[in-house]
Order: C-alpha cells, then structure tokens, then sequence
C-alpha cells in the first residue's frame, strides 16, 4: 500500500470525513491538496514577480520593497470639519489624501436642493470652488495625490482643477485618482453613485479618459470596481470577472474612439472587496492577475507591459461585519486584511469596527488603520513577496478560480458585452441570486457567523460608542454660503459655461468632460452640472431586479 | 349615508387612499365588495381600458410610462393595474412592474395599483375586471392594464379591454411563431417598439407576413414606437382615442341599452339608462307631473317600475330571459316631483333556473326610499322582439 | 377563503443606493408567502405615501444604511397626515441605538439590525400585518 492510499483510508475512517466544504465561489475544497493538484509547470502559471503573467505579483520586488499605500477614505461635515481633519492626518506623516462627499453630493445635489437631515452625514458637503479652496487650505495639491470619490461627471475633479487655477498650480502637476468612475459597476449594483443614464454615463467616461490622458498625465481616470459587486452579494469569483468584463468594455470604448491601448491602459486601475474567506480571496486576486494580463495582452492587443498589470486598491468587506460583538470585527478585518495583501495588492482600506452600526468613529478608524501596521511591521507580512506561492492548495485554488472567471466572462461576451449584460439585468440577476444564497446560508447556520448564529452572548447595543453627528448649525451656516455664493459670482459667465456645457452634450462630437472643468473654473456649483446633464442625457433611473 | 354609499363618495372625489381600499375589497372579493360595485355601478362604463401584453423585455414598462406622459398631457387621469405573477409555490409574488414607471409614481394624476396573479390560469387576476370597474368609476380617463404575456392572459385582456395591444421587441426569432399561436388572434394592434434597433425592420417585416397570411378577422394595424424617445407614441395615442371603450361583448352598458331601448313602457315612463357592470345594472327616473298620485307624492306603481326594470334588465342579460314570478317591495319614504330616483339591482343569488335578485331606490341625497325584492325564473333566451 | 397574503412595501428613501439587504428581504417575504411592493432607491416621501395609499399596504420596509433613517419619523408623521396611520413602518439596517430609540418614539414598529434573521422578519411582518388589519376594521374603510 503505497502512502497516499494509506492517507485516504485513515482519513475516511475519521467521522469527519464525509463533511463537503464549498467556498463562496461555489468551488468544493477538499481536505488535503498535493503536488498531483498543481499540473501546470511554474514559468507557465506563475513566473516570477514584475513578469507575465504576474500570478505572484506585479511589481518585481512588491511590499519588500515599497509598503502597500495606507488609503484611508474620509469626509465628513462641512469643508472646514474636513479640512481639520486632512490637516490632522497629514501632520501624522499621510502621502496621499482622499476625499468622500456627502450623499447628497453622490446624488448629484447642491446642498440647497435636499432634505437638510443628511447633510454631512456620510461625508464632506463639497458643491462650488469656494468649498473646494476650504476644503483643501493649506494642503499642497501640487505635491499630495488626491483620491476623489467622483462618479460621472466627475465634478470634484473640475473644482479641484478650479483650485489648482486660482492657485496657478499647474494641471499637469496634480496627481491622484477619479475612484468611483466606473459607471457600470454603480448601475448594476450600487445606485449610490449613479447619476445619469446609461448612455450618458458611458460616453462621459470615454471623455473623461480622454481628457485626462491629454492633459493629467499624473491621473488616472478610471478605476475598476469589483467592490461595489461583491458588497451586494456577489461571489468573489463573479466578482473578480464581472470587473474584467468592464475594463474590457471601456477598453474597447476607447479603441472605437481611436485611443491607443498602449496609452490608455497604463492608467487603468482596479478596485476590490476582500473578504473573510481568506485562500479564496487570495486565489481571486491571484487568478484575476493572471486573467488579466493574457485579456490586455491577448485580447486588447496592449504591447507594453504597463497595461498588462492589474494594479488595484482594496477594502475589507463591510458585509462581513457584524452589529453583535462589534469588537469581533478587529479581528475580522485583520483577517481580510492579510488575504488582501498576501494577494498582492498596491493600497488597501481597513473598515473600521464599529462601521455595522455607525459612520466610524475616531477611534475605530485609528484601530483600522494601526491593523495594518501590526500585520506589516509585528507581524512582518511584508517581508516576502508572494509568501504563500506554491502551496499546493492556494495554487489549485488559483487554477480553479481562474476557470470559474473565464466561464463567467464568456457567459458575458455571449451576452453581447457588458453594457448589454446590464441593460438586460442578466449580471444584477445573479449577483441577487448569489447574495440570497449567501445569506440562506447563514440563516441555515451553514455558514457560521460568531454572535450572529453562533457563540451569542447578552449585549447591551445602546453602550456602543457612536460617532456625533456634525452640527445642524454649520451645516446651516454652510446652506446660507452657498445662496451668498451664488448671489455674488460671476453670473453671465457663468451661464455661458453652462451653456457651453449644454452643446457639448447635444453635439455628440464635443467632449463632454472639458466643457465640466470649464463650467467649475467658471463658479457653476456641482448640482449645476449635473442638472444640466441630467436634462441633456437623462436621470440615471435604476433597473433593479430582485 | 351607508358604508358603501360613502366609500363610493370618496372614490368618486378621488380619494386615493379610498380607491387603494376600494380594489382590495373588490380584489378579495371581501364582504361589503359587492355592495360597493352596486354603489358604484352608475358611474362604471366611462373610463377607456386598454391591455399591453407581450414578451419579458419586450419594453411594456416603457411603453406604458411614454403613454402615460403622452395621455396626461392630453389632459387626462390615468390608472395603471399592473399584474404579476404569483409564485405557485409559495403564493408570494415580487410587484415589481410599478418600478419602470417611476417617473410617474408622484404625479398626481396617476394612479398605479399593483395586483399579484394568485394562481389565476389567465396570468390576469381573477378580480381585474372588478378593479378596472373601481378605477372606472375613480374618473379615471384611461385605465391600463399591464400583464406579462403568458399564453391565455392575452384572451383576458380581451375581454376586458377596449384596446388589447400585443408588444413586440424587435428580433423575436422563434417567439414570432409563438405569437402567430394566441396572441395575434386578440391583439387589436401589434406595436413594434425599440423600433430604432437594427433588429426592428426585419421583425416588422415579419410580422406584417404572419398578420397577410391570417385570412378571417379584421386587418390589424401595425404600430412603431421607440418608447424611450417617445417616438410613434402621439400615433399610438391617436389609435387608442378612435378605439371602443370597452370591448363590445363585454361592455354590459350596451347590451343593457339595447335591451332598455326596445322595452317600451320604461321608454313611455321616461326611465333612462345610467349603467352596468357584471351582476349589477342602476336606472333613473326623474319624478315629473305624470308620476304623482292622488296625494302628489310619487305613484308606488312609478317606482316599482323603475326597480322591476332594472332588475329585469340584470336577468334578461348573459343569454337568458328572464320572468318575474314573485315580488315584494317596501316604500319607507315619500318621493315628491322632481326628485331623481335611482335603482341599483343586484344578484343576489343565482342558479341555473332560479334567480333571487334585489333592487333598491334612493333619492339623490342618497336616502334609501324603496327596496325591491324578486325570484325569477330563467329560461333560455327566447328571440326579443 | 383563506387568509390574503400581507402586502408589503420594501423601499429606501434619502440618498443611499446600496439595495443588497432591501433585495434580499424582498424576494425572502415572497417565498414566505406575501405580496411585495418593491422599489427603487431614493424614493421621495410623498411618493411612498402615495404607494402605500394605492397599494392599500399593511406594511412598509424601509432598509437603510447610511443615515437616511434620519428621515423616517417624517415618513411616519406623513402617512398619519394622510390617513394612513395603521400602516405599521419597519426599519432595517444600520441605525445606531440612540437613533433606533427615537425611531420607535416617532412611531417605527420595529428596528432590524445587521444580522437579523430572513424568518424573524417574515414573522414580524405577519404580526404587524394583522394589527395593521385590526386597526383598520376600526377604522371607517
């Protein structure tokens, strides 16, 4: 009897033998891999870090040699409240900013035009220049690279150019990044950042890319969001895919447009969900490289090695938190955390504790923050690239995942694209099929949640800490601003950027996205042009499908 | 003034949390329902019923939402009945059809009111008619109803609607021979819509083959429209305003006017026609000179006139003729000239040969001045004359 | 005859789009049996009136999860303003507890949290639906 058949047989012996396990994505995982799982020779499936087809790695010497970015997403309040606390991060030694506006901004509303209660509660109330000059006083836009939260029509990018003008800093000098650009992800399943139809939507983000490679040479215009897809139930694997779908459809968006792939790839950057199912999620991220790499290559006909790299941001998964034992979810983000970067990843947003029942406070997001210094420099997590390349399981698992996100892109070209995907509601459909599965799972105790189907114990939720809201009277005094704003600018010009920007839209040729920066530079406000575009290219009216 | 009486006020006012009570009684068929199509029998028969049916994806939704923005700015009310599956397993159902039209959801002028299918074979809800009759009698100018097209709903909808109109999205492929089965055989128009798709001319080209090759019925137009543009959506409008109201067999109004028309003591008396819905028929009588008695209140004779007649027209409907065999009315109050009397009828029980049926007089205030209560025996339908 | 299913609307007002829960509970109370009313996000609170007015609702969801709780004692007070005060509010998502006191004073029925269960929902939904009901019968129709 050779050894392996003397394992099977001591394992079936065992009562635990016959219990399956099967992984989010829906893979079964069996209960030991070895070397006959692993059939494809390394240079072929792995290579080496910085080389195709960059299974461990993108860069050749990863977080060995430059830690992962520590992005952090706040705002709060009004621009001053930001501001204090920009300037508080910054003096603790921050090299990257980032900004989230109010939902009312997400909307596509001045704060003049809503219901005054959720002002500034879920972020900064940025809508004119003047905002924006508030917000970023004294903040070296010029040398600190801004992360903005800007969905189509990407109005904070305009006003941060308008400060960058009034500043006389020049274009070309500001670095950062438009997240939340990709409209596609927000239609299927995050209507928070959806602001105009489909259509609309997608020829201002071509735009926007077109623009931005004319002209911000240090700013990516688009990143691709998984996250969204995932958050709303979708498995880690059609989550990795569905993201590729749409880098493949802006991708040929802007070669229709007669952009060269080799310019405009570079700047494509990611974004994606990490969740509590560690090898899983490293093998997601591990396999989505490797897809990635032969579709930029392969498919989109990209020659340089810049656009085959699949550099990406990632968040821990809120979903996975729970309200019960809120202190449980330190530890599950730790956990998510080091899926995240032992899958690679170039910056990554821990979630604070106390999220599942309250915008983070303080003090949860300094404990989300200090998680990723305990991992990095206690924990030395860093210290090897690719550190859990070659075992047998994580590379199986990359293997299988990477079948599971080339069957489901096919399903998606043979749907037409994903634009057709969407419009049809073929992709909402299972990512609702999967997040009902998902939590059927967990109500059957199947999928155990401590504190919330297992290991409960008597809580008394209202000694919670919660974050104090800002106060009804700056939020109050910031309205009255904004009428004395409008009152005093410019009016005709104003008017005339409007209606310059109200051409650009009906002429079809004109690039939308120029005539933005130039309306902002001009003191429109925010809910200004995305009125305007409301009307020319119509309300993003959302196609939900349960 | 009764319960139903005042129910039927509001809804008449347009009360819409009245009328949302209303369909749920009527839908439900709950106690009190059919009181309430009694009291509001009168004012049924107004209203234009038009059904959109076709294939999921087909763009109804759509379509429905450009049509509504198309009649209100004709000036008019418009109610949408929306119809969705019920699961058969669980019962449940997903009303989801009501979130297309949400650019109309607030406005004012319209009402939507979403029904579950409940099993019914029709894919229409057993009690849709009796919905479209509580919105009918709402003032609603235009009543929609909505329903994915599942083989038999399209033959309900027939029955029900003035309009019945079967939406086609361009390149249906092997659902064009599907449709050639049912749907074309009750669709009183076939609306391509998406027609700006590359698809469209080659399914219009289609269809217009399939509806040359049908040799018996009349000729059905073909309408396109691109409902997201509001392209062919003024035509369509055109079409459905030169369109019945209600379909002809089932509109009870004129078959009850037919009948009422060729009954000449009613005509002799001055008796007039206000309405009819299933089970119920209403008539009036203004009380002139040549109606009062010795004392110069209403003659009791005028009344039970007014009531025979309108519980005769209920039994002489739906193929059968009727004859009055046994009869017992209560006056409670005195009727002077120029009141206006109305009677509602209303079935209260019926079998195959025997019908028992109820017939109450009210004065315009609404106070209940006479009840007539009737056995009649069913025959057949003998030829009238 | 038995019993009508409860009707249900599941909705989300303010400004937040994040519909996973709203969905998820949704289809959950259809395969519990019931009918459901489901809309998109951001639905203004006269629009939600209206539909529970036109839809005769015995109860209306609302999930939210980044602060649009704020405006529900609004909804509340805007449905008893338009005669609709039997039908019961329920709330589901991330309110934090302070908060989810002063909702149950402005007249909420019930506060969900993360983690609640798909059938405790369903069960409270039916509880709800029948006082919504009994009050109803009070009530001149």
């Amino acid at each position: 009897m050779n050894a392996r058949t003397r394992w099977e047989q001591a394992f079936a012996a065992s009562p635990e033998a016959h219990k399956r396990s099967v992984n989010r994505s829906g893979i079964e995982v069996k209960p030991l891999y070895t070397p006959d799982d692993v059939r494809r020779g390394y240079a072929e499936a792995l290579g080496f870090p910085g080389e195709y087809p960059y299974a461990r790695g993108i860069y050749a010497s990863m977080h060995r040699g430059r830690s992962w970015t520590q992005r952090q997403l706040i705002g709060l309040g009004t621009p001053e409240d930001y501001n204090a606390r920009l300037k508080h991060l910054l003096e603790k030694g921050a090299t990257a900013i980032s900004l989230i506006p109010c939902n009312s901004v997400y909307r596509g509303y001045d704060a003049d035009e809503v219901a005054v209660e959720l002002l500034g509660t879920c972020g900064v109330v940025v809508n004119s220049v003047d905002d924006m000059q508030r917000a970023l006083d004294g903040v070296p836009i010029e040398r600190i690279s801004c992360g903005l939260n800007d969905p189509t029509p990407f109005t904070l990018l305009a006003l941060l150019l308008a400060v960058a003008h009034r500043r006389g800093i020049p274009s070309a000098a500001i670095t950062g990044t438009s997240n939340q650009s990709d409209c596609l992800s927000h239609f299927v399943a995050n209507h928070m950042f959806f602001r105009l139809a489909l259509p609309g939507a997608r020829r201002l983000l071509t735009d926007h890319i077109a623009y931005c490679n004319q002209r911000l040479p240090g700013w990516n215009p688009l990143s691709v969001v998984g996250q969204h897809m995932q958050q709303a139930g979708a498995t880690p694997a059609e989550a990795m895919a569905f993201t590729l779908c749409s880098a493949i459809q802006y991708a040929e968006d802007c070669r229709a447009r007669g952009m060269d792939p080799d310019a405009f790839l570079p700047r494509f950057t990611f974004f994606f969900d990490i969740s509590i199912s560690f090898f899983e999620e490293i093998a997601k991220f591990r396999a989505g490289r490797r897809v990635w790499a032969r579709i930029a290559r392969e498919r989109l006909g990209a020659k340089n090695p810049a656009c085959w790299r699949m550099k990406f941001h990632a968040q821990t998964s809120g979903a996975d938190l729970t309200r019960q034992q809120p202190l449980n979810n330190i530890a599950r983000v730790a956990v998510q955390a080091m899926a995240g970067i032992f899958g690679g990843l170039q910056s990554l947003h821990t979630d604070s504790f106390d999220e599942a029942f309250s915008t983070p406070t303080v003090e949860g997001a300094r404990i989300a923050v200090v998680t990723q210094n305990i991992l990095r420099d206690e924990a030395h997590l860093a210290d090897v690239i690719d550190p859990l390349g070659g075992s047998y399981y994580v590379e199986a698992l990359t293997d299988e995942m990477e079948a599971r996100i080339k069957a489901l892109i096919a399903k998606i070209d043979a749907a037409g694209g994903m634009y057709r995907a969407v419009e049809a509601g073929l992709v909402q459909r299972m990512i609702g099929d999967s997040a009902l599965a998902f939590q059927r799972s967990i109500e059957s105790g199947e999928q155990v949640v401590a504190g919330v189907n297992a290991y409960q114990v008597e809580e008394k939720p209202e000694d919670y800490r919660v974050l104090e809201l800002p106060e009804r009277k700056s939020i109050e005094a910031h309205i009255a601003r904004l009428a004395k704003y409008k009152r005093e600018r410019p009016a005709a010009a104003v008017r005339a950027g409007l209606d310059a920007l109200a051409a650009a839209a009906q002429s079809e040729k004109e690039n939308i996205f120029r005539r933005v920066v130039e309306a902002a530079d001009a003191g429109a406000t925010h809910g200004e042009i995305c009125a305007c575009l409301r009307r020319e290219l119509g309300f993003g009216q959302p196609l939900c499908i349960v | 003034m009764n319960a139903p009486a005042a129910l039927a006020e509001r809804i008449r006012s347009g009360d819409r949390r009245a009328i949302g009570r209303a369909i749920t009684l009527v839908e439900n068929a709950s106690p009190g329902s059919r009181a309430l199509r009694t009291a509001l029998a009168e004012f049924v028969g107004r209203a234009r019923v038009v059904g959109v049916t076709g294939p999921p994806g087909a763009g109804k939704s759509t379509l429905v939402n450009a049509l509504i923005r198309e009649l209100l700015a004709r000036g008019q009310r418009v109610a949408v009945v929306a119809v969705d599956p019920s699961s058969p397993l669980s019962g449940g159902a997903l009303l989801g059809d009501r979130i297309r039209m949400g650019e109309h959801q607030a406005d004012e002028r319209v009402f939507i009111r979403s029904l579950a299918s409940r099993g019914h074979a029709g894919g229409l809800a057993r009690t849709t008619g009796e919905v479209v009759d509580v919105l009918d009698a709402a003032g609603f100018d235009t009543i929609i109803v909505e329903t994915v097209g599942a083989g038999q709903s399209e033959v309900d909808i027939a029955r029900l609607a003035g309009t019945s109109l079967v939406i086609c999205p361009p390149g249906l492929g092997d659902e064009v021979q599907a449709l050639k089965a049912g749907i074309l055989e009750v669709a009183d128009a076939l609306v391509v819509n998406k027609a700006d798709l590359p698809d469209a001319a080659r399914t219009e080209a289609e269809l217009r083959t399939m509806l040359e090759l049908r040799r018996r019925g009349p000729k059905t137009p073909l309408l396109k429209t691109v409902a997201t543009s509001g392209q062919g959506v003024a035509a369509l409008a055109d079409f459905l305003a030169q369109r019945p109201l209600r379909p002809k067999s089932a509109v009870h109004a004129d078959e009850l006017t037919r009948l009422l028309s060729r009954d000449a003591f009613g005509a002799h008396l001055g008796i007039e026609f206000v309405g009819g819905a299933e089970g119920c028929a209403t008539l009036r009588l203004r009380v002139g000179p040549q109606h009062l008695n010795l004392w110069n209140g209403c003659h009791g004779g005028a009344m039970f006139s007014l009531a025979d007649m309108a519980l005769g027209l209920l039994c002489n409907s739906r193929g059968k003729q009727g004859a009055l065999i046994d009869a017992h009315m209560t006056f409670s109050v005195a009727v002077k000239e120029g009141d206006l009397l109305t009677a509602q009828a209303v079935e209260v029980s019926r079998t195959k040969k025997l019908g028992i049926y109820r017939s109450d007089v009210r004065r315009q205030d609404g106070t209940l001045v006479a009840s007539l209560t009737g056995t009649v025996y069913l025959a057949d339908e003998l030829s009238p004359r | 005859m038995p019993e009508r299913p409860p009707k249900v609307i599941v909705t989300k007002i303010g400004f937040d789009g994040h519909d996973r829960g709203s969905r998820v509970v949704a289809a959950h109370l259809r395969d519990a049996g019931m009918e459901v009313v489901y809309t998109p996000p951001w639905q203004e609170i006269a629009a939600v009136v209206k539909l529970a007015a036109e839809e005769d609702a015995d109860v209306i969801g609302v999930s939210s999860l980044a602060t649009d709780h704020l405006l529900v004692p609004k909804l509340v007070a805007a449905l008893a303003e338009a005669g609709l005060g039997d039908v019961r509010v329920i709330v589901g998502g991330i309110v934090p507890p302070h908060d989810e006191k002063r909702l149950l004073e402005a007249g909420v029925a019930r506060v969900f949290h993360p983690g609640a269960s798909l059938d405790e929902i369903a069960g409270e939904v039916r509880r709800l639906t029948a006082t919504a009901r009994a009050a109803r019968e009070g009530m001149a129709p």
